[in-house]
């Protein structure tokens, strides 16, 4: 595949374009940047990607997952009002669930240290965790405004704050995890992920695809489990005094 | 000694007024002491501070100035959680936890399943439910059900003092009697000390051994009920027990 084929698809953005158009959307503007953007980011992932292949040094390695655990951080932490605990809380649990994974991973044999499987999976990982990150995040914010009353009146028990919002912590990472349980019900009869439809597109047999899917699948709902877990437990304590009182307006 | 003692205790708190964020005083200086095994209402008009006065006695909230004091004791020098439990508030809209009413009672605390059982049975007794409740759905409970057993749970801390925000403003006529004549006897039986909040005048004569008056954040009013209630000196409590008063007036 070539520039020209790359060329030629920009029809349907065209497509896209004039349904905008047509249909006064106004999203022409945000189409044509939109393209641009992803054309420019692609392409420059792209030529740091065949950099760190070829170098393949383990500290360039994690440097690019770190670099990509810290933009999953800030993506999910902007969601919050103060954005730096929230970014911090964010890239931790990312940072972990990631780490912990990739990893497991390794240690056990699944996959070589190479930078061609360990980017691309770290890339998955830390997309879902930032999405399960974000979804803790708020959902958190919500449980301490909704159930103020509730948490308030555990506190005057003389319980700590901890076992106050026990239920709002589960109901947070429950939260958080389910779009990767949803995905695990629908994998292969609904959708057909990015790395099997990539596998499949690069010319590997349907049935290797689906092996490296199974690992992903499984990798993600590990590692979205510990970024679920960590960042409501991390963002259940930003809401107390070390007095055990709850702030929140 | 005072079982509660508040030594010029000042509250402020930041509340938004359009984009501004402005800084009112809901308590200046407060004054008041209350005795051990006696009844103190506070009484106000709405916004005056009373809940607040309750919540830094729990210490939800931390005063801004000045201090409380627990059987001569700073409570910033006790242990936050034991002191919730000697000091136990009961809110105005009674809140019950996911579960059976066993569910609610046994909340936060750590005694053997057996020991829960007769405790939990003894304080339904003590605000006059019977032992068939604690099987009860608690979502499914009256209004003035879960304010008798947010009542009863509180007693499960075995608590010295009661703070009481309001317990009757949700409840019917017959319902707050049956409240009042509890509280009294909760005071009697068990000996606590209690500190009963409400906009109510005939309430607080019938309940309050003290009554204290508190109206835009001060207190204006303290002494025995009967002649604070009749016999008002301040020209403000005057206002508000003929209903007269109007906020913007302070």
């Amino acid at each position: 595949m070539g520039i020209k084929e790359v060329l030629l698809a920009l029809v349907l953005v065209g497509v896209a374009f004039g349904i905008s158009f047509l249909k006064k959307l106004d999203l022409e503007k945000e189409l044509l940047i939109g393209t641009l953007r992803s054309f420019i980011q692609l392409i420059a992932v792209g030529y740091a990607l065949e950099l760190v292949f070829d170098l393949n040094n383990l500290w360039l390695i994690l440097l690019v997952i770190l670099i990509m655990v810290l933009v999953g951080g800030q993506t999910a932490g902007s969601r919050t009002k103060g954005s730096l605990k929230g970014f911090t809380i964010s890239s931790f649990s990312i940072g972990v669930g990631t780490f912990f994974t990739l990893g497991g991973l390794l240690l056990l044999g699944v996959i070589n240290a190479d930078p061609k499987y360990i980017i691309p999976l770290a890339g998955m990982t830390i997309g879902n965790s930032t999405t399960a990150s974000a979804l803790a995040l708020e959902r958190m914010h919500s449980e301490m405004k909704n159930k103020k009353d509730q948490i308030e009146q555990a506190l005057s028990l003389g319980v700590p704050s901890s076992q106050a919002v026990e239920h709002s912590f589960r109901a947070t990472a429950r939260a958080a995890m389910i779009p990767t349980l949803n995905l695990m019900k629908i994998v292969g009869l609904v959708q057909l992920p990015g790395a099997m439809t990539g596998m499949i597109l690069a010319g590997a047999s349907p049935l290797q695809a689906v092996k490296l899917q199974i690992i992903v699948v499984y990798m993600l709902i590990c590692a979205v489990s510990i970024a679920a877990v960590i960042t409501a437990r991390l963002s259940q304590s930003t809401y107390f005094t070390r007095y055990h009182q709850l702030i929140i307006s | 000694m005072f079982k509660i003692e508040l030594k010029k205790v000042s509250r402020k708190r930041t509340v938004k007024k359009g984009n501004d964020s402005i800084e009112m005083e809901v308590l200046k200086g407060v004054n008041l002491s209350v005795q051990p095994e006696e009844i103190c209402t506070i009484l106000g008009p709405s916004g005056s501070g009373k809940s607040t006065l309750l919540r830094l006695i729990n210490r939800l909230e931390e005063v801004s100035s000045g201090s409380i004091c627990l059987d001569g004791v700073d409570i910033n020098e006790l242990e936050i959680l034991s002191l919730r439990k000697r000091v136990s508030l009961v809110f105005q809209v009674p809140v019950m936890f996911d579960g059976k009413v066993e569910d609610n009672l046994r909340f936060g605390l750590k005694i053997s399943d057996e020991n829960s059982e007769q405790e939990m049975k003894k304080c339904l007794n003590l605000v006059g439910l019977d032992s068939n409740f604690l099987k009860r759905d608690s979502q499914e409970l009256s209004i003035g059900e879960r304010q008798r057993v947010s009542l009863a749970r509180t007693l499960m801390h075995k608590p010295e003092v009661l703070l009481l925000d309001e317990p009757t403003s949700a409840l019917d006529p017959t319902a707050t009697q049956q409240i009042e004549k509890l509280i009294k006897d909760l005071n009697q039986e068990l000996k606590l000390t209690i500190i009963f909040v409400t906009h109510n005048i005939s309430q607080a004569q019938r309940l309050g051994h003290k009554c204290v008056i508190l109206i835009d954040g001060e207190k204006v009013e303290e002494g025995e009920s009967q002649v604070v209630l009749q016999n008002p000196d301040n020209p403000l409590s005057q206002k508000f027990i003929r209903g007269e008063l109007v906020k913007e007036e302070k």
